[in-house]
């Protein structure tokens, strides 16, 4: 059993351990500090040890503890999975953050059996009793994380086959598996002749397909339009369809009411045809708004008219990069039905001027609105 | 013996407490107080004033009584090692009555409270709109065209409005979150990155009226401050068309042709100058956005028509020049602030001074051995290490600048 040093000792390596690692993330992995706090955790960690082995250099307890040594231990698969831990968590260290961590969580759970079981195999000399001892120390904790562990790879297959199928099969196939695992669940609890070996082969079939589904979808990778959507960088930077055109890429459900509506420096309004803008605390429709430079501004895009509008911005040109290529600098709001606001937020870093001028337009409007920056 | 010695040390305690209270209240009476909450110089302003004058004096009123009752019941009840009293559940007719006066005086307060913040935020009868951006530790000012100004202004440090109109300011700020407030015209209004928040103006009088930043915003958050200027409407005209000039470039030969020179080498990627033509008789569009961290720098087009600089920090002119402008009467003033910055009036010490090492005079972290921190871009103005020649020729330069 752990004596009063030991468990002092295992105390101070659990508490140091947790302290290197909160002090690496949250303050710098790189800092002597994180090393020392780990040094500490060795260091308690073998002092606790030798306690724990010579139950604190007491002989007479160490011979009383003899009969619990004799036993032979339980064959314990716990020291395979340690290994596999261990190795994962190097593996991921030379390849992949994700393999790391579950490396890291296997290593954790397999060592924390490991040293339960060990714990439990000296308790006595009665092997029932210390299954039972360690029943008690961590079996509540098994069925709980073999389950997390089972829902996770149920999920991330299903997944899978959602994200493969299109989207009326994935509704249907939703539909459908939701309905058996209810008339299974049924079938279990009402009927006692189903518990036994009809139940486990149903369930054997059902994780069969499952993995067979799963692994079969995630080869056949995501239906064609997550993938190009996949690929996409975020729409303002890869999607310069600012025409009349409603484009595959925009949100069609967007929110047609902007809740920021007092902090816009101008609004600018389709109505009756015509173009114009409004800045607060002027009563005019104006045709020349200000905007100041290089900060990140809102702009508030309001549609009256029956048909689908947006607002662009035509924020200059410029050179690209190393070639005599000049490219037209903008951005835009998404289509906006009758009575529909969109917000369109822009940064200007350089001034207007008679050889420099922005302007908002709304394509299939006539006219446009200077945009001043002073 | 004793007890004439406690007796003293008592009538000295005593004495030395009224003195420190005297001296507080008489801190209040300052004569030269251009930020004195008290003295309302606008609509806006009274219409706090009003409000106020009431409050204030009820509160302290009852900050009194609550304050005299509790010092009596501390030494009147004190522990003399008297038993216990016999507690009770108290009074209901005493309990109740303390409720209701403090609310009523509350909801009494409160309505009139709710009143004037709902006139303050009155936007409908705007007659001029003006925006205003905070950054690390100066104010721009720009205003956009409508009636009166037919193309659009900008500057910074001293905000120009005309008397009896109600100006609408839309705030914003480019880094962190400062505050406009002249208590003399209002009061103060947060000034938020994303956010345009409104603050009304009005002054009855031609004047400068002092502010300051306040919400601390960094190291030199104290030396943020700014001045309204209020002109009458016929010299806010004058003042709108002097802003809306055309530059003209010094002549050839002259000692400021060779200022602009230097402008253009070491300033112009800062600092616009608008009309300023490179040697190439390209105009030039200045970069802060690459080169200071909040994207901006003042445009020095007229600088020479404000009479601070550097965040409203340093006097632009000599305090006798200066004291000129400022105790001018109202009928006086428009003209004197309208003549600029002349050169016998010029500050050239503090100018010079700026030119030679700015982040010596404001704390600005403009130091490049700081820069890896805001990406290479300088927090206000660096030291440019320029030579006293350059400064003679820049100074000569700025001074065209009106
Ligand atoms: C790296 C950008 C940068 C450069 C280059 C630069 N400045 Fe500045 N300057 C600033 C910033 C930012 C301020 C505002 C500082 C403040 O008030 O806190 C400023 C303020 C000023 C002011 C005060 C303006 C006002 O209205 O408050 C003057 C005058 C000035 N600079 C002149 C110059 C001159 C002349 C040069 C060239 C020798 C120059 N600056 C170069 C960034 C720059
Ligand atoms: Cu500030």
């Amino acid at each position: 059993m752990f004596t009063p040093g030991s468990k002092y000792f295992v105390g101070l390596t659990g508490l140091s351990l947790v302290a290197a690692i909160l002090y690496a993330f949250l303050v710098n992995p790189n800092d002597l500090g994180s090393i020392a706090l780990l040094g500490v955790a060795v260091a308690a960690g073998l002092i606790a040890g030798f306690a724990f082995l010579t139950r604190d250099g007491d002989t007479e307890s160490a011979t009383e503890s003899v009969a619990a040594n004799a036993e032979v231990p339980t064959p314990s698969f716990w020291p395979i999975v340690f290994a596999l831990g261990a190795a994962l968590t190097l593996l991921g260290l030379a390849t992949n953050a994700i393999v790391f961590v579950v490396g890291l969580g296997v290593l954790v759970g397999g060592g924390l059996e490991w040293t339960i079981q060990n714990w439990a195999d000296r308790a006595s000399a009665d092997g029932r009793y210390n299954s039972e001892v360690r029943a008690r120390a961590i079996g509540a904790l098994d069925y709980p994380g073999l389950a997390a562990v089972a829902l996770g790879v149920i999920a991330y297959l299903f997944s899978r086959i959602m994200l493969t199928a299109s989207k009326s099969g994935a509704a249907v196939i939703f539909i459908v598996v939701a309905a058996a695992v209810l008339v299974v669940g049924v079938l279990i609890s009402t009927k006692p002749a189903f518990r036994g070996r009809a139940s486990l082969l149903v369930t054997t079939f059902a994780a069969v397909l499952l993995a067979g589904a799963g692994i079969a979808s995630a080869i056949n990778g995501e239906r064609s339009e997550l993938a190009v959507v996949a690929e996409e960088k975020p729409y303002s930077a890869s999607h310069r369809e600012c025409g009349e055109e409603a484009s595959d890429h925009y949100d069609k459900h967007a929110g047609n009411r902007v809740s920021s509506r007092s902090a816009v420096i101008a609004t600018v309004i389709v109505e009756d045809g015509k173009l114009y803008a409004q800045m607060i605390g002027l009563k005019d429709k104006l045709n020349t708004v200000s905007v100041p430079r290089s900060n990140v501004t809102n702009i508030l895009f309001r549609n009256l008219d029956k048909e689908e509008y947006r607002l662009v911005a035509n924020l200059g040109t410029r050179t690209v990069a190393g070639t005599d290529v000049v490219e037209k600098i903008g951005t835009c709001t998404q289509l906006a039905g009758e009575n529909q606001e969109q917000l369109l937020t822009i940064n200007i870093p350089k001034s207007s001027s008679a050889e420099n001028k922005y302007s908002f337009e709304v394509p299939g409007i006539e006219g446009k609105i200077e945009v001043v920056v002073p | 013996m004793e007890s004439r010695n406690v007796k003293s040390s008592r009538r000295r305690l005593v004495a030395s407490v009224s003195a420190i209270a005297a001296a507080v209240v008489l801190a209040g009476c300052a004569k030269n107080a251009p930020q004195d909450t008290f003295q309302p110089k606008g609509a806006n302003a009274q219409m706090i004033q009003d409000l106020q004058v009431i409050v204030f004096p009820i509160a302290g009123v009852v900050g009194v009584i609550v304050l005299a009752l509790a010092g009596y019941i501390f030494y009147r009840f004190r522990d003399r090692g008297q038993a216990i009293p016999v507690q009770s559940h108290g009074k209901p007719v005493v309990e109740i009555t303390l409720t209701i006066i403090p609310a009523l005086i509350l909801s009494v307060v409160g309505v009139f409270t709710f009143r004037t913040i709902f006139d303050l935020a009155e936007t409908k009868d705007t007659e001029m709109i003006i925006n205003v951006t905070g950054q690390q530790w100066w104010w721009e000012y720009d205003y956009p065209t409508q009636e009166g100004i037919s193309q659009p202004i900008i500057t910074s440090g001293q905000l120009v409005i005309p008397v009896g109109t109600k100006v609408l300011l839309r705030e914003t700020s480019r880094d962190v979150i400062h505050s406009y407030w002249i208590p003399a015209l209002n009061g103060k209004k947060d000034a938020v990155p994303g956010r345009i928040h409104l603050l009304r103006l009005e002054a009855d009088k031609p004047g400068i009226y002092a502010g300051q930043c306040t919400e601390f915003c960094g190291l030199s958050h104290a030396n943020m401050r700014m001045e309204t200027v209020a002109l009458s409407k016929a010299d806010f005209a004058k003042w709108v068309a002097n802003q809306q000039k055309a530059y003209v470039s010094p002549a050839e030969g002259t000692k400021a042709k060779e200022g602009e020179a230097v402008f253009l080498n070491q300033c112009s990627r800062c600092h616009q100058v608008n009309g300023i033509k490179d040697a190439n008789g390209k105009a030039v569009i200045s970069a802060p956005d690459e080169n200071v961290y909040s994207g901006a720098a003042p445009n020095l087009s007229h600088l020479m028509s404000r009479n601070t600089f550097a965040g409203a920090m340093f006097d632009l002119v000599i305090d006798k020049c200066r004291d000129d402008v400022w105790n001018a009467s109202s009928e006086e003033f428009g003209a004197k602030y309208l003549a600029g910055v002349s050169s016998d009036c010029l500050n050239q010490k503090d100018l010079r001074a700026w030119l030679r090492n700015a982040p010596g005079m404001k704390p600005m972290y403009a130091d490049p051995a700081k820069l890896e921190k805001s990406n290479g871009l300088y927090r206000g103005m660096p030291n440019l290490g320029l030579t006293e020649d350059d400064i003679d020729k820049l100074v000569a330069y700025l001074i065209t600048l009106k």
